[in-house]
């Protein structure tokens, strides 16, 4: 991966099992990537990917029968792998890695006022009254738009709706300034048109706090409108990195491929859409080679034999793909997705939902 | 939420009186009659007719019949009264004719003044009509709540006295000094007072009455059995209205008006409110039972909340386990099993094994009881709070309170317990309300003199008001439990917002 100085978390050889009923899955198979600080990070992948996982253990909030086996995650000079104590954890988490979970309906505690859910984390981690606190909290519920804040204060969260309660939640985690904010699918849970209003609340909010964003979602359609570099997840391991245009606009995964022709936007009045065949391996057994080959086009005796290392593509793009060694025959990427661009530039211009607003 | 608490209130009255008419109903038409009478002493000493007059006195009294002497029939419906009560005659004929019409029964009763001789014998008639259900639960509702008025001496003892009493509302001081709401010409003398028993404000307008035990404590009500005092009288110095002043036990608050007063009534008493209440040295029925009930109820919530939240917090660790291995043991005890086993243990720390050894002033009576009381209602109430508090600890908004950065006591404390509460609040009054309803087996066992063997031991002597009494008062509270805890729950929980309309 590229050097860079301004490099905010280091996750090197990340590896991570879970015990499932005397069972042990590896759900993070050895991932070595960089954050860079400042920088929007989208990481996309199918469900069970590990996308979740992966980030969960920048805070320490695996479950129970989850652990760390091995790797080192650098951040501010401390591996946070090497973290025992919940006491040490909760001067990282909120405080420095915020986190904004999917469902905002839910992520709010019912009987507690909007206001107690806020100030509460600035009287904590900012060790400020309980007065300054109330008047912090107000000026960032109006920093996510909420309007007559000061009123809105004492409302219980089921007085809010779904878009409300989430800028409440990103208030919550913007709170204590972090450095680092998670966002684990924001929007999932949203219709569109506030959808779009989250994302660019969030885009907005870290230029103006300087925060690293490290996005956890789906939904490409997203990834294209906000992500500075995108990571592609599949079966525990991140299998292509790049910035945003290489990976839209160059891919060179097979997955990616499979991934990016499955845009429900590229279908075409009349075709079934693409939907990328088989299931992912189980990761209770070892997989051998490259995990995507049994569902791959283009897979080839290698990709059942050996895994694949990452081959560069550019200093900022790489690949895990045997196709890219020398001595793979030169395969083109499918048809549906070679001039993404014009297309989609064709879709956004026609009002598309992630139109700039 | 005004309208929907009328709304409430107006369906919980529907519902007692549904419930109340159901026993009524049920105690009246499939009891037998002569049920009432078998454990009644009075009645297995008379015969022949003497029996009969007596036995349809009472029936009348409880309310299954409208009894009438030949005396009241001739008083009522005749013209010529000493003809008519010539038996036979006919104008007594005629009178009972009227009354088999009115749909009376007529009974004719014939008594030997000599067993042996039956060729002496007067005759006589009794006449009866017997109330159907509905009648009875007519005649209950209606008679229920009796309000004192003025006018209450004069209009129904005016026959009786010798000259009319006064009727008015005055401001006067009862023994102690203390003024009251006074009356005369009322059934009660005072009619709102003061003194330094619970609530402090009392009253003597609006009376609730449910009839008069039959036949344990035959002739009392059944409201005063439950509520006065037990145990001996305590006799205090007091001055009474004549200005005589003696040790009495009586508590001049309470006193009604007495028709026909014997000569020492009437010394203590010139204005004839001479019908009172004595006061006793120990607490109530209700009191007993309420004392072991709350006791117990406030030790149960001190033991059960740390613990449960405890095991909840430590959820398989050391005390979740240990806590655990507790409420398994005390559910699966048999109750009786735990009573008296307790009970065996507290003998080795010389407590006594019936509660009247020491009685009701010393401490240790109630230290057994209220242990075993505890225990028994300790296992469900620790299962529910952990329960609760682990369900919710499962809860997104926990996770994302963890994200925060919150400590884990933290999270526990000022997140998850709030909600985990709320369910365990919504049973809280209904606890502490019906604590009055006693104990059956605990109170038997240690002999306590409470309110959990009543109804047991009314059900069996056929004691029909005492039933009736006991099933209002348990019924209203029951209620009335019901809705404060959805009371309650609005103020713990801001989402639950009473409403008279349907939908949310």
């Amino acid at each position: 991966m590229a050097e860079n100085k301004d490099i905010i978390l280091s996750v090197k050889d990340l590896e991570v099992k879970f015990k499932v009923r005397d069972r042990v899955l590896t759900a993070i198979r050895n991932i070595s990537m960089d954050f860079e600080k400042g920088q929007v990070v989208a990481i996309v992948g199918e469900s069970g990917s590990g996308k979740s996982v992966f980030t969960k253990t920048f805070t320490g909030m695996l479950d129970s029968n989850g652990k760390v086996t091995n790797g080192e995650i650098w951040f501010e000079g401390q591996n946070l792998c090497e973290i025992k104590k919940e006491s040490d954890w909760e001067k990282i988490r909120g405080r420095k890695i915020a986190t904004v979970f999917q469902d905002p309906m839910t992520s709010l505690n019912p009987v507690r006022t909007i206001g107690y859910q806020i100030s509460e984390v600035i009287i904590k981690h900012q060790g400020k009254s309980k007065e300054e606190a109330k008047k912090e909290a107000i000026s960032l519920m109006e920093r996510v738009g909420i309007y007559n804040a000061a009123q809105r204060y004492d409302e219980y969260p089921f007085m809010y709706s779904g878009g409300m309660r989430q800028r409440i939640v990103i208030a919550i985690a913007l709170a204590c300034r972090p450095e680092i904010l998670i966002c684990d699918e924001p929007t999932t849970a949203l219709d569109v048109t506030i959808q779009a209003q989250i994302i660019h609340l969030i885009k907005d909010l870290a230029k103006e706090y300087g925060f690293t964003t490290i996005y956890i979602t789906h939904d490409l359609g997203v990834v294209a409108n906000v992500a500075d570099r995108v990571a592609v997840m599949y079966a525990g391991q991140i299998i292509e990195y790049g910035l945003v245009e290489e990976i839209f606009y160059d891919p060179k995964h097979p997955y990616t491929w499979g991934l990016l022709s499955s845009l429900p936007q590229l279908g075409e009045k009349g075709n079934e859409l693409f939907a990328i065949r088989g299931t992912p391996p189980s990761l209770f057994e070892k997989v051998i080679g490259d995990a995507f080959a049994p569902r791959s086009d283009y897979a080839m005796q290698i990709d059942f034999e050996e895994e694949p290392p990452f081959f560069e593509v550019s200093p900022t793009h790489f690949a895990k793909t045997w196709l890219l060694d020398p001595r793979a025959p030169k395969v083109e990427a499918p048809a549906t997705i070679r001039n993404l661009h014009d297309k989609m530039v064709r879709l956004t211009a026609k009002g598309g939902i992630y139109g700039e607003h | 939420m005004k309208k929907y608490i009328l709304i409430r209130i107006l369906k919980s009255i529907v519902s007692i009186f549904m419930v109340v008419s159901i026993v009524l109903a049920m105690i009246y038409t499939m009891i037998p009659t002569t049920k009432v009478f078998e454990q009644d002493p009075a009645f297995r000493r008379l015969s022949g007719s003497d029996a009969i007059f007596y036995r349809y006195n009472k029936l009348d009294e409880l309310g299954y019949l409208d009894n009438m002497t030949m005396d009241d029939m001739c008083r009522e419906s005749s013209d010529d009264y000493a003809a008519c009560m010539i038996s036979d005659s006919e104008e007594n004929l005629r009178v009972l004719q009227v009354y088999e019409d009115k749909g009376y029964t007529i009974e004719r009763l014939v008594k030997y003044q000599n067993p042996d001789d039956t060729s002496e014998a007067t005759v006589d008639y009794i006449a009866h009509y017997d109330y159907n259900a509905f009648q009875i639960i007519f005649n209950f509702w209606t008679n229920l709540v009796r309000v004192d008025n003025s006018g209450f001496v004069n209009n129904t003892y005016g026959k009786k006295l010798s000259e009319p009493v006064e009727e008015r509302y005055y401001f006067g001081t009862d023994q102690n000094g203390v003024t009251g709401l006074m009356c005369s010409g009322c059934r009660y003398k005072y009619q709102i007072y003061f003194d330094g028993n619970f609530p402090f404000i009392h009253q003597n307008i609006i009376k609730l009455n449910f009839g008069n035990s039959f036949p344990t404590n035959a002739g009392v009500p059944t409201m005063e059995i439950i509520s006065r005092g037990q145990g001996e009288q305590a006799s205090t110095e007091q001055t009474f209205p004549s200005g005589i002043t003696q040790t009495s036990p009586y508590i001049q608050t309470t006193c009604e008006f007495m028709p026909t007063p014997d000569q020492a009534s009437l010394r203590l008493f010139p204005d004839q409110y001479a019908d009172c209440i004595s006061a006793y040295t120990s607490p109530s029925m209700i009191m007993t039972s309420y004392i072991f009930g709350i006791a117990s109820l406030i030790l149960v919530y001190v033991i059960a909340l740390p613990f449960g939240i405890s095991m909840a917090q430590h959820k398989g660790k050391l005390i979740d386990k240990f806590g655990v291995v507790v409420i398994n043991l005390l559910i699966s005890l048999p109750s009786l099993a735990l009573i008296f086993f307790l009970k065996y243990i507290g003998s080795f720390f010389g407590m006594p094994d019936k509660f009247p050894q020491l009685g009701f002033n010393d401490i240790k009576s109630y230290i057994l009881p209220i242990i075993i009381l505890a225990l028994l209602s300790l296992p469900s109430l620790m299962m529910w709070i952990r329960r609760y508090m682990v369900d919710q600890s499962n809860a997104d908004y926990v996770k994302f309170a963890k994200a925060k950065g919150l400590s884990q006591k933290e999270i526990f404390h000022k997140h998850i317990l709030k909600n985990a509460i709320i369910p365990i609040v919504n049973g809280i009054p209904g606890s502490v309300i019906l604590c009055i309803s006693g104990a059956f087996i605990t109170e038997s066992v240690f002999a306590i003199p409470g309110m959990g063997k009543m109804l047991p031991d009314s059900i069996k002597v056929a004691n029909n008001n005492m039933v009736i009494t006991i099933t209002f008062i348990l019924t209203t509270l029951s209620v009335l439990s019901v809705l404060l805890g959805d009371l309650l729950m609005t103020v713990v929980d801001p989402r639950i917002q009473l409403s008279a309309k349907g939908g949310d």
